[in-house]
Order: structure tokens, then sequence, then C-alpha cells
């Protein structure tokens, strides 16, 4: 049993239909990446399957639930859903620790105390301890990515989104975030990873899922997609990127 | 009559003077925080009610308002207290401005801040106590800091309906020692001295919130 089902799933904003049938299963402890050109739903997709929009169609089952629909309890789904946004977004009037301490306070109900000490822990994992007194503004675009991380982690999720984790940052930083990502997959925790860093996804996945146009036209391993696939999409997606480096 | 003199008999208004400047920005300020928070709300007949109610009290002038309040409800049996009748004249008109300043505040909190705690799963009074009001207060501040002026400059206001501050203080002195000049001068470095204590008092507890990457740092 998959630890995430998505099944023809549909998003339609007005006329432009945006996802078209969409399948993906996501196993546990998996490191599942999506990819596809700027525009073919990558963002979308994550942002359905946590409700923040609403599928238009089809299922998603979360440890053999189904999350859509009205009856779903949408606050407790996301609690258990980390997200880690291209941006950050961490929020910049809280220290680091504090970022870390929130959702652990006011949605986990842990005390001040026995939150820091949860935060502390998921601060160490992404070696971001000594800079917990700092606040976003003091950190760089990789380090706020941690703290990102860690608050993501802190909630102790079934899955964590990243949503291009390298696409704001230094190109040399992609090698770091890998190495976040694959210690991620050491410790079993599931992630779905959208992406068009070619680099990246090698470095943290063997099996691609491969977006164009709403739907998933490829699932294969890296090496595959990009060496003269079948299909012309994936061709000239992958033709791209390769050359693009 | 010495300039000491003059000064120790207007100090016995200042208590007043800081007593009405504070209960009217108390009032602003929960007046303020309040329509920002229903704005945010969006409920929509309430809409109105907040636009009517900005409309009215930046367009009439403090002191009608404050005669409506003290001399013209008592007409329909509602009797107020000269402290009570500023609250709702004063204090109100500064709810109405400060509603703009943290307007104007909340637009400026990234809206990245407020999906990443949607998605997080906090509800949304939860994200705007947590991660909206407590920026808004932050980018809030220069804002705020012209409107308690304000409020301290409007407060001789209160002398009008019997509250014994400063003003009301200069104005008896005035009437027995004829000294005006001498009188107005002192009023006028009092009023000025509680200005700078009012400014660095509320400087200092900015400075002890202050976060790096928000507003003046
Ligand atoms: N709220 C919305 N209303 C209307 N259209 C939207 C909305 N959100 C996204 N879209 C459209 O849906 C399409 C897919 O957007 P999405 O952000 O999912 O793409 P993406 O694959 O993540 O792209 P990128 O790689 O640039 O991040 C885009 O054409 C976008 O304009
Ligand atoms: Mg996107």
């Amino acid at each position: 049993m998959a630890l995430l089902e998505v099944r023809d799933l549909v998003k339609r904003f007005g006329e432009t239909t945006i996802l078209n049938g969409v399948n993906l299963r996501v196993q546990k402890g998996e490191v599942k990446v999506v990819m596809g050109r700027s525009g073919s739903g990558k963002s979308t997709l994550l942002r359905c399957i946590n409700r923040l929009e609403e599928p238009t169609s089809g299922s998603i089952r979360l440890h053999d639930r189904e999350v859509t629909g009205p009856s779903v309890d949408i606050r407790a789904l996301r609690r258990s859903v980390g997200f880690v946004f291209q941006q950050f977004a961490l929020y910049r009037h809280l220290s680091v620790l504090d970022n870390v301490t929130l959702a652990l306070r006011h949605l986990g109900g842990l005390r001040r105390n026995e939150a820091e000490e949860k935060a502390r822990h998921e601060l160490a994992r992404v070696d971001m301890t000594e800079h917990r007194h700092k606040f976003p503004a003091e950190l760089s675009g990789g380090q706020k990515q941690r703290v990102a991380l860690a608050r993501a982690l802190a909630m102790d999720p079934d899955v964590v989104f990243f949503d291009e984790p390298t696409s704001a940052l230094d190109p040399l930083m992609c090698r770091e975030v890998a190495i976040l990502i694959n210690r991620l997959f050491v410790d079993g925790v599931t992630v779905l990873c959208v992406t068009h860093d070619l680099t990246l996804a090698r470095l943290i996945s063997d099996r691609v899922i491969f977006l164009d146009r709403g739907r998933v036209c490829a699932e294969d391993a890296i090496e595959n997609l990009s060496s003269g696939h079948a299909d012309p999409r994936v061709q000239e997606f992958f033709g791209q990127e390769a050359s693009g480096r | 009559m010495s300039a000491a003199e003059i000064f120790w008999q207007l100090l016995r208004g200042a208590p007043y003077t800081l007593l009405v400047t504070s209960v009217c920005a108390a009032t602003g300020l929960c007046v303020g925080l309040f329509v920002a928070a229903l704005r945010r709300a969006r409920i929509p007949g309430l809409q109105v009610i907040i636009a009517v109610y900005a409309y009215v009290f930046r367009g009439v002038p403090v002191l009608v308002l404050l005669f409506l309040a003290y001399f013209g409800l008592p007409s329909i049996g509602i009797k107020l207290s000269p402290l009570l009748a500023m609250a709702l004249s004063l204090g109100l008109t500064a709810g109405a401005y400060l509603a703009e300043v943290f307007r104007g505040a909340l637009a400026s909190v990234d809206t990245t801040e407020i999906i990443a705690a949607e998605a997080m799963g906090f509800s949304r009074l939860q994200i705007m106590r947590l991660v909206e009001f407590p920026q808004m207060l932050r980018f809030a501040v220069p804002g705020m800091i012209n409107e308690f002026t304000t409020i301290l400059k409007y407060s001789p206001f209160a002398y009008t309906v019997g509250i014994p501050e400063i003003t009301k203080q200069a104005t008896a002195l005035t009437a027995r020692t004829l000294q005006g000049i001498e009188i107005y001068l002192c009023v006028g470095l009092l009023y000025f001295a509680i200005y700078r204590v009012v400014l660095s008092t509320i400087r200092l507890v900015a400075s002890r919130y202050q976060v790096p990457g928000i507003g003046n740092s």
C-alpha cells in the first residue's frame, strides 16, 4: 500500500485545465521527484494534495484515507504534510528557534520548553543549532532553507513536500540541498520533490515522474529519461536541461 | 508670579493630560486593531459599516464629535463622563486613522508567509494572531507614533468638557494673573516636554520588539 496515492487528479482554473488526470504513488520512505517544464502544474499538484487548492476531481489518499471531499479535516491533513516552499517563507518576526517552535506550541500543544527541546533536535539535524537565535533576515538562502526544513520536520509529518528547492539558491548549492534530502532518505522520511533541476533530480532520486500538460507522461529511471526517451516531450525537456548546463 | 510658580501650577494639569491622552490612545488602538481584524475577515455587510465609520470620523472635527457626545447625547437621555466623551470622540477618531495605518502595514506582510502558515495547518485566527498582527504592529510603528502624538495635541479639547488638564489650568491662571505670554509659553514647553517623553517611551517599547528585516533596521 502506497503512503500517498493520487488518482485521476484534475484541477481546472476556470476554463483552463492545469492537471488533467494525474496518477502518482509515493511509497513510505521513498524520495519521489516530479519534473516538468515551467507551468506544467507541478506546484499546483503539491498544493492540491494538501488542499491549498481545491482539486476539481479525482482521488487523493494519504495512509489509505481519502483527503478530498468536504468532510475531511483539512487542518489535520496539513499538519501531516510538511511543506518547504521555494521562497522558504520563514516568519520574519520570529527567531530561527521560534520559527520551529510555533507550530509545535500552537498546533502540537507542546509547552514552550518541550517545544524548544524538540526544535533544537530538528535544528541539529540540519546543522543550524548555532544560528538558532538569529532572525530570517540574518540568514543566507541555504540557511533559510534548512530552517524551513527543520520547521516542516518538527511536526513529524508523514511526507515532506519540496517545491523547487534549488531555484532560489546559488547553483552551487544544489549539492548541499541534495545532501540534505538524502539525509532525510536515510532517516526514512518520505519526500515528494518538485523541480526542474536535473542535477538535483539525479542526486536525490533514481525514478522520476515527468509531468507535461497536466498529465504524467513518463515515470522512469532518470538515465532512461535523459538519454533518448521515446516520448518527444521528454526528449525535448531533458535535451534542453542537459545542454543548458 | 514667577515662571517656576506658573510651571508648578500647570504641572497639576499634566496627569489629566496624560490620562486623556492614554485613554484616547488605548481606545484608538483597540478600535483600530478591531477594525483591521474585521476588514481581514471580509464579512460583506460589515465592510460597509467600517467604511461609514472611517468616513465619518475622519471627516467631522473632533470638537464637534466631542460636543455631540457630551452635550448632545444627554438630550436623548445618555449622560457620559467627560473622559468617556473624549474616548468616544478623539479616541474613535484616532481609531479610524489607526485602522488606515494598520491596513497599510498589513499589506506589507509577505503573503508567502501567510500561505506557509495555512499549509502548516494554522487556523485563520491563529495566522492573524501569530503571524500577521505581530508583523503588522512592527510595520505600523511610524504611523502609530504619528497618531499618538496627534492625540496628545488634541487632548486640550478635554478642557471644554471640564477636565482640569494643562490648558484648563492655564486659562484659570491667566484669568487670575493676566500673565498670558509667560503662561502660554510655559504651556507650550510643557506639551513639548510631554511629547518628547511620550515619543521616547514609544521608541523604547518599539525597539524592544524590533527585529532585523522589519522596518528601520
Ligand atoms: N490560482 C490560479 N488561478 C489561475 N491559474 C493558475 C493559478 N495557479 C496557477 N495557475 C496556472 O496554472 C499553471 C501551472 O502553474 P504551476 O505553478 O503549478 O506550474 P509549475 O509547474 O509549478 O511551474 P514553475 O516551474 O514555473 O513553478 C500556470 O499556467 C499558472 O498560470
Ligand atoms: Mg512551481
